[in-house]
């Protein structure tokens, strides 16, 4: 999911000191294992396509098959940094996509946070920065691979969530989820078009730009970095040239040197654009995909967020610096992007959902070819490696096109039989995913329900609508308010700017709060919408609850938080029928979307949790866990 | 032009083709016998004698400065003086670097298309563009030319006209190895332009030709073809991958190897030639 708030102050570390790991040899005495991370791989599909998907049928058969118990709530960054770390929430204090600044009341990024350079010498129009600025993660704790380095154990970890920048370390690692595009954002494309029609200039996570087409060339500004290097911090661009043919359905598109020709309905392959930041001195590299989507009667060209370049990246994608180009040399370019899958342009109507697969097939068949790369050159330790595509195409299929979901489950099967062939007697072979899938049939907005319950205030009652970040919310009026897609906050005196529940007051509103929320029913059906509502100081045993929400609201399977709730929104009505491209989520209570578990051999725990995959890696290399982990291995 | 070309090519070819097992020694023959004609040119057109004074007087002014460190006066003066003879010195080298120039821009780009392109890869996607003839009608827009391509290469899209800069484009994907004629029709007369693809190493070192040419002078800087015959097209083009050049274990672009080659030989046979550099 792509939360409308960017990162855009992440590319103030666009002078970033990559920091490099030189390799040492290791071995974990001929100890093997491999963990195929599947976000969103969903207990029900699977028991419900067993037939058709036969290396993971094999893992049930001969190993082990669990649910999996996630997290509170069940979102992947929250999910994945628990596996990461093996704490809950309230050890590692990643709670949702989006935190809010208590201050502001602002959502920020949950997964990472950026800081400028402290000492800068200003020339002219330009900012020279005389120190580095710094991209560092938000997640606390140590990561199993850091763990495992410590005893010597070499591991490969692939795209792991939530881990940008990637955790220091020998390991050969890629960031995953959560690393930012080169605008600084998870993720923003680009439309351009002529057609007069189309009034929209910008839509979730993405542009929509009207452009001219005369004597048969139209120029596309394509935005990469905020260029840090000038005081007015104006966003770097290059020009991609469109040359539509004038009768045909074809186009050539010229940027700089290259050229690519694509007929109405294909893909390029990667273009590379060089964003001048300081002249002759500094530039920042990027690549982007086009789509043409039209070309007659009106050019329609889709452009792919600018991802960071992995053979030249200007952000720490890698652990060693040079990681990334190695893949980059081996394989060709690749999907840098956290999240790459494009379900914001097909939510919003600019592709189709025939386009959004060609595309996400495209991501999944980048992710193999890089997953078969990492499984040749296996030979001792750990390797995981995480796949996307399960999670994404869930969201915009389940329920609805099985059978399209059903291909992306085939192929990750495909990856789990190449990873059962490559393993030897000795290895232990995990399969997870963080969450299961439920439908997403109606749209809960949350702000709403606490505006007519009388937990929030607008300055007018009127002043109901779409509008983001609490615009007429009266907060002197207000005792809580929702952000993301699970957490309710109080307004908390001493802690939210200008917060009237007292500490005395706390238990009884947030008490209050929860018991109505229990009673809530849908007023189309009466069907109940909240199953749970967890208070992190019950929910976790972990104590690093700063950044956490006063409450989590667990939804019913087919309920979830509005997009609009989750940017901090009231919408004049309580709930909306989900008639969007999104159709299916998991961000609802825990119990009613658990992932999964598959092992290649017996496991000992009935009821295993996301945790205790961290111990059950550790204790596979006889490592002991560490403090704060709660988890305990499966075997 | 084109029997110059022509000729040119052919000489290169032969040594080319000698040393089809060993590319990386054969163009070091070639820049080993680039960097002797460069010395024999430069020992004919400087003036040896003033080049030998004007270096001693930059030595001098050397061992002036490392003397004198103590005389801010005569640092001063023997900094001036050092660049004033540095200036003189370079002065010198201009005529022989001016006449050498000419011929060595002409051997530099019949080299590349021994060493400097790589075959199409089998499977890779490429773009082949023409440049048209002529004046541009206002208010309309060229006639769709027509590709042909080799039993092996496939078409993919129609033609693209890039309206404003008068050029067609193609893109064209090599489905097996080749070394045929892409032909194009355009308004009656037919272009024919050579294309090769393979995998590269596999078939060793090949004779790729980039830019096929209408004009005269063009056709001193993209000599590899004979010139095109009708005044419809201006130019025919395929976007190659560059190639490198492997040598003793080392891949580098094959400039590189020659620049390297040439100045090392030259360097190594100016006492013989009795040249001061």
């Amino acid at each position: 999911m792509r939360a409308a708030c960017g990162v855009r102050g992440l590319l103030a570390a666009l002078a970033l000191v990559l920091a490099g790991c030189s390799h040492r040899a290791t071995h974990a005495a001929g100890k093997k294992m491999i963990v195929l991370g599947l976000d969103g791989l969903d207990p029900l599909f699977l028991e419900a396509h067993w037939d058709v998907l036969p290396n993971l049928n094999r893992m049930r058969q001969t190993g082990d098959f669990k649910r999996l118990t996630t997290t509170v709530p069940p979102q992947s960054p929250v999910a994945w940094s628990t596996v990461t770390t093996g704490m809950d929430p309230g050890g590692h204090g990643v709670f949702d996509f989006v935190h809010r600044d208590p201050a502001t009341r602002a959502p920020v990024f949950s997964m990472a946070e950026s800081s400028p350079p402290k000492h800068t010498l200003g020339i002219g129009p330009y900012v020279i920065p005389l120190s580095s600025g710094s991209v560092t993660s938000s997640r606390v704790g140590r990561t199993f691979w850091q763990i495992l380095d410590d005893h010597g154990i070499p591991s490969n970890v692939i795209r792991m969530p939530a881990n940008f920048p990637p955790a220091e370390c020998e390991a050969d690692s890629l960031s995953g989820m959560g690393t930012p595009d080169m605008m600084g954002t998870t993720g923003t494309f680009t439309f351009f078009t002529d057609d007069p029609a189309e009034r929209r200039t910008t839509v979730p996570a993405g542009k929509i730009v009207q452009v001219t087409v005369s004597n048969g060339r139209a120029a596309l500004r394509i935005e990469g970095p905020p260029n840090g290097f000038r005081r007015d911090n104006a966003t770097a661009t290059v020009d991609l040239i469109a040359h539509p043919d004038p009768t045909e359905a074809a186009a050539r598109f010229d940027l700089g040197g290259q050229q690519v020709v694509l007929r109405q309905g294909e893909w390029s392959e990667w273009l590379r654009a060089d964003f001048r930041l300081l002249p002759l001195v500094k530039s920042a590299a990027g690549i982007f995909r086009i789509y043409l989507q039209q070309v007659h009667p009106h050019l329609r060209v889709y452009v792919s967020p600018v991802n960071v370049d992995p053979a030249s990246p200007e952000l720490p994608i890698s652990t060693p610096a040079s990681f990334s180009r190695q893949l980059s040399d081996s394989l060709g370019l690749f999907y840098t992007q956290g999240i790459a899958e494009e379900t914001s342009a097909y939510r919003a109507g600019l592709l189709s959902k025939d386009e959004f697969l060609v595309q996400s097939h495209k991501i999944l068949s980048d992710s193999l070819r890089m997953f078969r790369y990492e499984l040749a050159r296996f030979s001792d330790g750990l390797l995981f490696y995480y796949f996307s595509s399960t999670d994404q195409n869930a969201h915009m299929l389940w329920g609805k096109y099985d059978n399209d979901l059903l291909e992306v489950y085939r192929a990750v099967d495909g990856a789990v039989g190449e990873a059962l062939e490559k393993a030897a007697k000795d290895t232990t072979v995990l399969v997870l995913s963080d969450h299961g899938f439920a439908r997403f049939d109606r749209a809960v907005h949350l702000n709403t329900w606490l505006l007519r319950e009388g937990f929030l205030a607008l300055d007018d009652p009127g002043n109901t609508g779409d509008q983001e970040l609490f615009a007429h919310v009266d907060w002197s009026r207000t005792q809580a308010y929702a952000m993301g897609l699970n957490g309710l906050y109080l307004n908390r005196m001493g802690r939210e700017n200008g917060g009237i529940v007292s500490d005395s007051e706390r238990q009884q509103v947030a008490g209050m709060i929860a018991r109505k929320l229990l009673e809530f029913r849908d007023p189309r059906d009466g069907h109940s919408v909240v199953g749970k509502v967890y208070f992190p100081e019950t929910a976790f045993q972990g104590r690093n609850l700063k950044a956490a929400p006063d409450m989590f609201v667990g939804y019913h399977r087919g309920y979830r938080a509005s997009w609009q709730t989750a940017l901090g929104a009231v919408p004049s009505t309580l709930m909306d029928d989900n008639t969007q491209g999104w159709i299916a989520d998991h961000c609802m209570a825990s119990d009613e979307v658990p992932g999964v578990l598959l092992a290649n051999r017996k496991m000992r725990l009935e009821n295993p949790q996301l945790a205790d995959v961290t111990v059950t890696i550790l204790s596979e290399f006889g490592v002991p866990k560490e403090r704060g982990m709660i988890g305990q291995t499966v075997f | 032009m084109d029997t110059f070309n022509a000729a040119l090519d052919f000489l290169l070819g032969l040594i080319f083709q000698a040393f089809r097992w060993a590319p990386g020694l054969g163009l070091a023959v070639i820049s080993a016998a680039a960097g002797v004609g460069m010395l024999w040119v430069f020992q004919k057109t400087s003036n040896q004698a003033k080049i030998r004074a004007v270096k001693r007087l930059v030595q001098a002014h050397l061992l002036e400065l490392r003397i004198y460190q103590d005389e801010p006066a005569v640092m001063w003066r023997a900094q001036k003086s050092l660049l004033a003879s540095n200036l003189r010195y370079m002065g010198l080298m201009l005529q022989p670097a001016l006449i050498m120039g000419l011929p060595f821009a002409i051997l530099l780009v019949h080299l590349d298309a021994f060493y400097g392109r790589a075959p199409l890869a089998v499977g890779a996607e490429t773009i082949v563009s023409m440049g048209l003839g002529g004046a541009s009608e206002p208010g309309g827009h060229p006639a769709a030319p027509l590709l042909e391509a080799p039993p092996g290469v496939a078409v993919e899209t129609p033609a693209v006209r890039v309206v404003d800069e008068r050029q067609v484009s193609w893109r064209i994907r090599p489905q097996a190895p080749v070394s045929g004629l892409l032909r194009i029709r355009v308004e009656g007369a037919t272009v024919e332009k050579s294309i090769e693809a393979g995998t590269p190493g596999q078939s060793g070192p090949r004779f790729v030709p980039g830019r096929k040419v209408r004009s005269l002078w063009d056709a001193v800087w993209h000599p590899d073809e004979a010139r095109i015959p009708t005044p419809k097209v201006d130019w025919v083009e395929i976007r190659y991958p560059d190639a490198r050049v492997q040598w003793l274990g080392i891949r580098l672009h094959w400039l590189v190897w020659f620049i390297g080659i040439s100045m090392l030989a030259a360097l190594l046979l100016k006492k013989r030639f009795h040249v001061v550099l």
